[in-house]
């Protein structure tokens, strides 16, 4: 399709006045997202430790070597490299006296057991855990609101909350999970509760029935990482919309997925 | 002494919490008549342009073409276009900005624009400003005052959507259907 008077004829799939998502490619995206950010943040979670081990390292080289030095200072004096064995002395022991003040931040460093999952994926450990989760988020964040700004195009102007969620649950649904959503839920004080039977990216997932109601759990924790990024994305898309929120999200049987979105001074 | 016709004077983007993103200014063109605008007073004109949105936001529940903000002078005009985001793009129409290209666009001057004759200009405007969003490096919260606590509110600097709210503003004339 070209248009003589455009200077440039647009792609059927990238006209901004009739937007379209990719479906299946933004699926395989939210899979790979979630083991991507757990492997940024525990890569930068491992420089972190290196560091702070290296700073803490240096720090105990500096007193034992200190205490070295002081021993073997008369040998020295003897061998003529006294004066610089002294001034060695003296900076090492600066040097470990100003490490020793910062160095007190730098211990709560402890080994992270890094393992590995049965299916390949790093196991989180308790710190990077936040980290993953406030990552994904973020994430989400700014991708609601590129979307919001362009598929809201030709909607009406929402003008109070409940419009802008109404938005989220019919048009922002259907286009990045192709379904709506199945239940809205308010107590007109700001708060909502949007409830999802079948949830897209949970309704894939296995759980292991054999272990029982353990493995039913155990997939309930892994999946709970996936619903962050979604949270981010309602956040952005509500506060391209001038609507400041928190989004929490929970599952409690796998598809079934409830999004908790409270405005700003909301009452519970 | 020709005909002029109108033609786009500046062109501003300001964000949802009165931040002004980008500002664009035209010289009028044609021999004789070439002017340099103000960057100082059209900076005042868009600041005061921001009232009328407020005062009409209210009343003005359906679209978001505001239309004629303001008739300054004879010459100059300001129409204004509210996005669904709270992003607000101005446009001040110099009503003598160029030498008109035919007899007929001379007459535009007299007669005065409609809304409708800028509204590709805007909804070019917004394709522009959603292909900037679609750019991973723009992270409209650091241009936001109060998100970044004070220390953002910088303009826009990808020079794509620069150049392309320059094309707009040096193409568009009254009676094109796209811009």
């Amino acid at each position: 399709m070209s248009r003589p008077t455009q200077t440039q004829p647009l792609p059927d799939d990238d006209d901004p006045l009739n937007p379209k998502v990719a479906a299946s490619a933004l699926d395989f995206l939210l899979i790979e997202l979630v083991p991507l950010a757990q492997r940024i943040t525990e890569q930068l979670h491992a420089r972190e430790q290196a560091l702070q081990e290296e700073y803490r390292r240096s720090r105990t080289f500096n007193q034992t070597a200190s205490k070295t030095l002081v021993g073997s200072q008369q040998k020295k004096l003897q061998d003529g490299d006294g004066e610089e064995g002294q001034g060695a002395v003296g900076v090492s022991a600066d040097g470990s006296s100003a490490a020793a003040g910062t160095g007190g931040g730098g211990d709560g460093g402890v080994g992270e057991g890094s393992g590995v999952t049965s299916l390949g994926f790093p196991v989180m450990s308790e710190k990077t855990r936040e980290s993953v989760f406030w990552r994904l988020d973020g994430m989400g964040y700014r991708v609601g609101q590129g979307l919001v700004e362009r598929f809201s195009l030709h909607k009406p102007r929402p003008t109070t909350p409940l419009d802008a969620i109404k938005f989220i649950c019919k048009d922002l649904w259907t286009l990045v999970f192709r379904k709506q959503i199945d239940n809205l839920k308010t107590n007109h004080r700001g708060v909502f509760v949007l409830t999802d039977t079948r949830f897209h990216p949970l309704s894939r997932m296995s759980v292991d029935r054999r272990t029982g109601i353990k493995g039913a759990e155990e997939a309930l924790g892994r999946a709970q990482t996936f619903l962050y990024f979604p949270c981010g994305v309602i956040r952005g898309a509500l506060a391209g919309m001038g609507v400041e929120v928190t989004v929490e999200a929970s599952s409690t049987e796998i598809p079934t997925a409830t999004f908790q979105i409270k405005t700003k001074g909301a009452k519970a | 002494m020709g005909a002029r016709s109108p033609s786009i004077a500046a062109i501003g983007i300001i964000g949802r919490h009165n931040n002004p993103l980008h500002i664009a200014l035209f010289p009028a063109t044609g021999e004789g008549h070439e002017q340099q605008r103000d960057k100082l007073e059209y900076s005042f004109m868009l600041n005061s342009s921001l009232d009328i949105f407020e005062a009409r936001m209210p009343s003005k529940t359906v679209g978001h073409d505001f239309g004629l903000l303001h008739a300054l002078d004879e010459r100059l005009a300001l129409y204004g276009w509210l996005t669904n985001t709270g992003v607000k793009l101005v446009i001040v129409v110099d009503m003598e900005g160029r030498t008109a290209p035919t007899p007929e666009a001379g007459k535009t001057a007299i007669l005065g624009l409609r809304n409708s004759d800028l509204a590709p200009a805007f909804q070019a405007l917004q394709t522009a400003y959603i292909g900037l969003l679609r750019n991973p490096f723009y992270i409209p919260d650091e241009h936001d005052p109060s998100a970044t606590k004070g220390s953002g509110s910088l303009a826009i600097t990808s020079t794509r959507f620069i150049n392309e709210v320059d094309r707009i503003g040096k193409t568009w004339h009254s009676g094109m259907a796209v811009v």
